[in-house]
């Protein structure tokens, strides 16, 4: 069977916020735009919409703390109240608490960017399955459980993405329920995939849009929902913690959110900058649940999901050129995530709702040159996601090494408007280049702190084996490992120097160092049907020896209330 | 000439319990909808065809409510070119004998058409995971008066008909099919496909034709909950939760091997089964309240079936005699055996032995090995001569299609795979009447959650039991019985189908699923003897007589000591043997779950703090390498967990 070939006018890769919130905007410009020439009640789009989700359904793979600034969704939706959006609550108190390994100091005051006053608290696949529901509604296609495998170009222009085959062995040979990859042509490819998107990631390579620009960093977090007995949390309540388990040098820090029924939202998110290499997201999450102010939120109640996303964190000076010919980007893809609030959800809504803006007078001018599509650029800057990024253009990178240094410097930023008492622009580099050779560290690593500590009794604390239970995640056994290692040799260099960080950052087991029991090897051996689609391999592996594809459509984690 | 294809595709809740709703709990009526799996193989192999014939129009089918839709445009998007449902408020609580009677109306009114120059071919799965039955794809066959061929691992197309491999008990079977056929596909053939964008464009355009009872001309008489033979009078919940693990201590690997002697011998378990069928028989309460009918009509005595396997008597077949000795004493009425087979009449005396009164013998070299068509009709016209009140089936691959396409013949219910069979009163309220005596089917139903009280109203009441459910009665020599002989009225329609091959070995992942003792190994089996201690007490207890199999963990399996196929757990098979035996597997909750439905389970483990020991009945803690020849050497002198041997009987 051939290859099979489909034509749609724009085509939006990844179902999240971003991604709904570009297509419900587009269709109702577009509607808006025919009811203005005067048509009445037209059932179908002047131009086709086509969204491509990985995920077997829309908010499998949505994952957030999350609180929401409702500000995109008003915007979005205005005919719909606040009181008809699928939230948890409403942020009811907010807390600020430095944790040390027994105790806590609470913050007197809400430390600025962090106040949470008319945010909402949601489980992000909830509100991705409701808007889903409006897209379909208004005529866009959505197909859930289906990649984007490659980028398709022409002339070294963008013109489509490939879906990519199944059916093949784990070897790559073709089996007999051999489905064929569909290319999907359009004029417009808006990339919605999410944090690290993986065709995104080689877009802005072959175009350089992130030439001149700090590189991406990011943070790497992992949440636990809860079902807990009544009395132990108030719904809208929202605590975040700084300090234990992490120390000074890391940019880190806890979440627990309480919401409807009993539900307790749980996590931890350290920005991937450390050194460390036996640094453990997952295992600093499952002991800062031990620490008495948190455990008691816990206790009782027992784990309902599990998983992991990373968080673009550079902030304004990492965000890439988000237009090319044909193309633009949005959401978290492009990095727009406020700091240090850590809010990205309005502002990837806000910038989809621009693409759409400048799509629509790209297709009705049919142009979609760079050229055109600069306009998306100037909404930008003329709107809210400007304003909020660039006071805090170089909060992330004051905290670089030290969160010490880090409030100072941010202080001072808060003083000047964001420049700091500096160079105008902090520089950063990328995460993997971080790490320190594990010599180095003269045993006084994380593991070793921390050896103690690393029994997980099942109850509360979890292993990663039994949380990724939790996630739900699955994949077909059949096919090509979609974790990529560039170089097995390389492996063997990091295990020496490093001692295989994969094993550790990996917040779902799908690295792991085996030793032959006759030679005393070791070598690496992959897991990848545990993978939960954080992407931290494709940030955080030193030598840049993991590469991240998709997997077959549908396949991962089935998060849904994350 | 057009060819046809028409898959048969239910769909199901969401059987796997470890999945959870939104609040956390386990809801299935919130479960998610899925192709209940077996069905996915049928699509598949209507995929397939399309390989040898482009042109041929696929069409999936399915009879429920209008929320099926989701599924069968998930086949659309699979490459189904049209999707049909028969969806009325009147089919509700219909039993396998009316849901075969009316997809089979629908197919033939709608459908089929009248041209025979059009071929069709039937696809369906091997049965559905909330009803366990395996009983359509055979009533639609018999219905339509099409040949069938069920349980079936690989399918070609040969113009005029299919050459199909099906499992047998012990083995596989090749059979050329003539066209138009019903293949019901086992869930060892070729995985569904995974949807295509193209399919699921097309499947969002796509309108599902949708036709109720009158569309299709459908009386009530024979569906719905009055129209069917049978109907569900008790359901209770089958409690899974498992004791506290017992550890077996003991001062070296030999001492706390030998604890299991103590623990499954075959006194205790033998003892264990006859006092759970003396229990059976309890006076009925509030039986006078309605007036008592007896539907029998003058049916009685009760029918079995002697399967012969390979020039002997199927072991299922001796067992089945026991309920129906004993069912038949408490009726006051004979327990008739009908044994077919080229030359068989020297066994007759081995079935009085074991509990017949009476053997009917037919004797035709045409029916040397077993066939769906000449065994249906050739039963059938014994069942209309003797006009038994029950008839019973072993639930063997052969007995599992038999039994629900001669139900349909003869219009009697069936009740698939019962654990236990007794003599009852049902009170029918609505009617105002006492049925009795009727017989109580009992079944597992629902995932192995549920135990169900099937009761049926037509006579013959027909049951089948899985192998191994009752134990056959000791053979006594001074049983005395008759011997008939009877010869049938075949037809050339009755051969159309032709067996081509015969070959009883067993191969691979399939045996996982009928094993009575699986042993499964984790990584450390695979480092420290590439899995040599698991196999070699496989082949012991295999040399007991034992049906072994041997497994592995995930771990094992990715590191290349097992092959995929023997992978057990959630990503693997889910397996419900007797006796499973975990050694050197952590215990991740992954491999729980698919284990979990097993009888008893061991686990043997260097690792005191493992995982494992909390989800099994009894634990040893000791090093694979010690602890395994001391329990191989237990097992070459003769212990088998207190199992009984399952090799057919000389």
């Amino acid at each position: 069977m051939k290859k099979q070939i489909i034509e749609t006018d724009v085509l939006i890769i990844g179902g999240g916020p971003a991604g709904l919130a570009t297509a419900i905007h587009l269709a109702d410009l577009m509607m808006k735009n025919v009811e203005s020439n005067g048509e009445s009640a037209p059932v179908k789009l002047p131009y086709k919409i086509m969204l491509l989700e990985k995920g077997g359904e829309i908010g499998n793979h949505s994952i957030s703390g999350a609180i929401i600034n409702p500000i995109a969704l008003k915007e979005l939706l205005p005919e719909i109240s606040i009181s008809d959006m699928p939230f948890e609550s409403e942020v009811k108190k907010d807390e600020v608490h430095y944790l040390s390994e027994s105790g806590k100091i609470t913050s007197p005051f809400t430390p600025p960017y962090f106040g949470n006053h008319g945010n909402y608290l949601a489980s992000l696949g909830k509100v991705t399955k409701w808007l889903a529901g409006i897209a379909e509604k208004k005529g866009i296609q959505i197909y859930a459980g289906f990649n984007g495998s490659e980028v398709l170009y022409e002339n070294d222009k963008v013109i489509g993405v490939r879906s990519g085959a199944s059916g093949i062995d784990k070897h790559g040979n073709p089996m007999e329920n051999y489905q064929p990859a569909t290319d999907v042509l359009a004029k417009i490819v808006i990339f919605a995939e999410g944090s690290r998107g993986s065709l995104s990631k080689t877009v802005i390579n072959k175009f350089q849009l992130a030439k001149e620009k700090n590189p991406q960093i990011y943070s790497l977090g992992v949440k636990e929902v809860w079902e807990v007995p009544e009395g132990n949390i108030e719904e809208g309540y929202v605590a975040h913690t700084l300090g234990y388990p992490v120390d000074s040098t890391q940019f880190g820090g806890g979440f627990i959110y309480g919401l409807r029924k009993n539900m307790v939202a749980i996590g931890f998110a350290v920005g991937l900058d450390y050194a460390d290499p036996t640094f453990d997201t997952h295992h600093a999450f499952q002991i800062f649940k031990k620490h008495p102010f948190v455990a008691k939120f816990l206790k009782g109640g027992k784990i309902v999901r599990y998983g992991a996303k990373t968080i673009p964190e550079g902030g304004y000076y990492s965000i890439p050129k988000l237009y090319a010919d044909n193309m633009m980007i949005v959401g978290d893809t492009g990095g727009l995530v406020a700091m240090p609030s850590l809010k990205g959800i309005h502002l990837g809504m806000k910038s989809g709702m621009l693409a759409a803006q400048t799509a629509l007078s790209a297709l009705q001018n049919k142009n979609s040159s760079a050229q055109q599509l600069s306009m998306y650029e100037k909404l930008f800057n003329d709107s809210y996601i400007k304003t909020e990024l660039y006071p805090v253009r170089n909060f992330r990178q004051a905290f670089e090494g030290n969160l010490y240094t880090g409030m100072l410097k941010f202080g001072a930023q808060l003083i000047t408007g964001g420049r700091g008492f500096g160079s105008e622009k902090l520089s950063v580099k990328e995460d993997y280049k971080h790490y320190r050779p594990l010599k180095s560290f003269n045993d006084n690593t994380f593991m070793n702190k921390m050896k103690d500590e690393l029994s997980f009794d099942k109850i509360t604390t979890f292993d990663k084996e039994m949380d990724i239970f939790y996630s739900g995640t699955n994949h077909d056994e059949e096919q090509p490992s979609h974790i990529q290692i560039v170089s097995t040799e390389t492996c063997q260099t990091c295990l020496e120097e490093f001692g295989a960080p994969c094993q550790r950052f990996c917040p779902a087991d799908v690295f792991e160092i085996v030793e032959d029991t006759k030679s005393n090897k070791k070598s690496l051996t992959l897991h990848p049907s545990n993978c939960v689609h954080c992407k931290t391999c494709d940030i955080k592996d030193p030598y840049q020896n993991v590469i991240w594809n998709t997997p077959y459509g549908g396949d991962g984690p089935e998060y849904g209330t994350m | 000439m057009g060819l046809k294809i028409f898959s048969l595709m239910k769909q199901v809740p969401v059987a796997n319990e470890m999945r959870m709703g939104s609040d956390g709990l386990m809801d299935r009526t919130k479960a998610k909808s899925i192709i209940n799996v077996d069905c996915t193989f049928g699509l598949e192999q209507g995929l397939q065809i399309k390989k040898s014939v482009p042109d041929a129009e696929l069409y999936v089918v399915s009879m429920g409510p209008p929320s099926f839709e989701q599924s069968l445009k998930k086949a659309i998007s699979m490459g189904y070119d049209h999707a049909v449902i028969l969806s009325d408020k009147r089919l509700g609580g219909s039993d396998t004998f009316a849901t075969g009677l009316a997809l089979a109306t629908m197919l033939k009114s709608k459908l089929i058409s009248q041209d025979p120059n059009d071929k069709f071919i039937i696809f369906a799965g091997r049965q559905t995971s909330d009803g366990d039955t395996a009983h359509v794809p055979s009533q639609v066959g018999e219905n339509l008066g099409i040949p069938q061929a069920t349980f079936v691992e690989k399918v070609e197309y040969q113009g005029d008909h299919l050459q199909v491999v099906r499992m047998i008990e012990g083995g596989h079977q090749t059979i050329d099919i003539p066209i138009p056929c019903i293949i019901s596909v086992a869930p060892t053939a070729i995985h569904a496909r995974r949807p295509s964008l193209v399919g699921a464009i097309n499947a969002r355009e796509a309108k599902v034709t949708m036709y109720g009872l009158d569309d299709i001309g459908l009386e009530t008489t024979f569906i719905g909950l009055n129209g069917s033979p049978t109907v569900v009078s008790n359901v209770v919940d089958i409690e899974h939760t498992r004791q506290k693990v017992v550890m077996l201590d003991g001062e070296t690997p030999s001492d706390k091997v030998n604890n299991l002697s103590k623990i499954f011998s075959n006194a205790v378990q033998t003892a264990k089964s006859s006092a759970k069928e003396k229990t059976e028989i309890k006076p009925t309460e509030k039986a006078n309240e309605f007036p008592i009918v007896d539907f029998r009509k003058g049916a009685s005595g009760i029918l079995t079936w002697v399967e012969m396997t390979g020039g002997q008597i199927s072991k299922s077949s001796l067992e089945i005699l026991n309920p129906a000795r004993r069912l038949a004493d408490e009726l006051g009425t004979k327990v008739i055996s009908v044994l077919i087979g080229d030359n068989v009449a020297s066994f007759a005396n081995q079935v009085i032995g074991h509990g017949a009164d009476e053997v009917v013998v037919v004797n035709d070299e045409r029916l040397k090995e077993y066939s769906i068509l000449p065994f249906t009709s050739t039963i059938a016209q014994v069942v209309k001569e003797k006009k038994p009140e029950i008839a019973l089936f072993g639930a063997t691959t052969s007995g599992r299609e038999l039994a629900p396409r001669l139900g349909s013949r003869v219009k009697a219910g069936v009740t698939a795979d019962c654990t236990s069979l007794k003599i009852g009163t049902y009170v029918n309220k609505r009617l105002k009447s006492t049925f009795s005596p009727v017989l109580e089917s009992i079944r597992p139903t629902y995932g192995e959650s549920k135990l169900a009280t099937i009761i049926g109203f037509w006579c013959p009441q027909m049951a089948t039991a899985r192998p191994g459910t009752f134990e056959s009665l000791p053979f006594d020599n001074e049983r005395k019985g008759i011997v008939t002989e009877f010869t049938p009225n075949l037809t050339d329609a009755d051969f159309i189908s032709k067996i081509v091959n015969t070959e009883r070995k067993e191969v691979g992942g399939q045996a996982l699923f009928t094993a009575d003792v699986i042993v499964s190994g984790g990584k450390p089996c695979g480092d420290l003897d590439n899995f040599q201690g698991i196999r070699d007490l496989v082949d012991a207890l295999k040399e007991q007589g034992i049906k072994a199999e041997w497994g592995a963990s995930r771990q094992a399996v990715d590191r290349g000591f097992a092959p995929y196929a023997r992978q057990v757990g959630q990503t693997g098979k889910t397996v419900r043997p007797k006796i499973y035996i975990a050694v050197g597997i952590s215990g991740a909750i992954q491999h729980v779950s698919g284990i979990k439905e097993s009888g008893k389970i061991i686990a043997i483990n260097i690792e005191k703090k493992a995982n494992i020991f909390n989800a099994v009945d009894y634990g040893i803690i000791g090093d694979y390498v010690k602890v395994m020849p001391e329990l191989i050497k237990m097992v070459k002198n003769g212990y088998t967990f207190g199992l009984k041997k399952s090799e057919d009987i000389k």
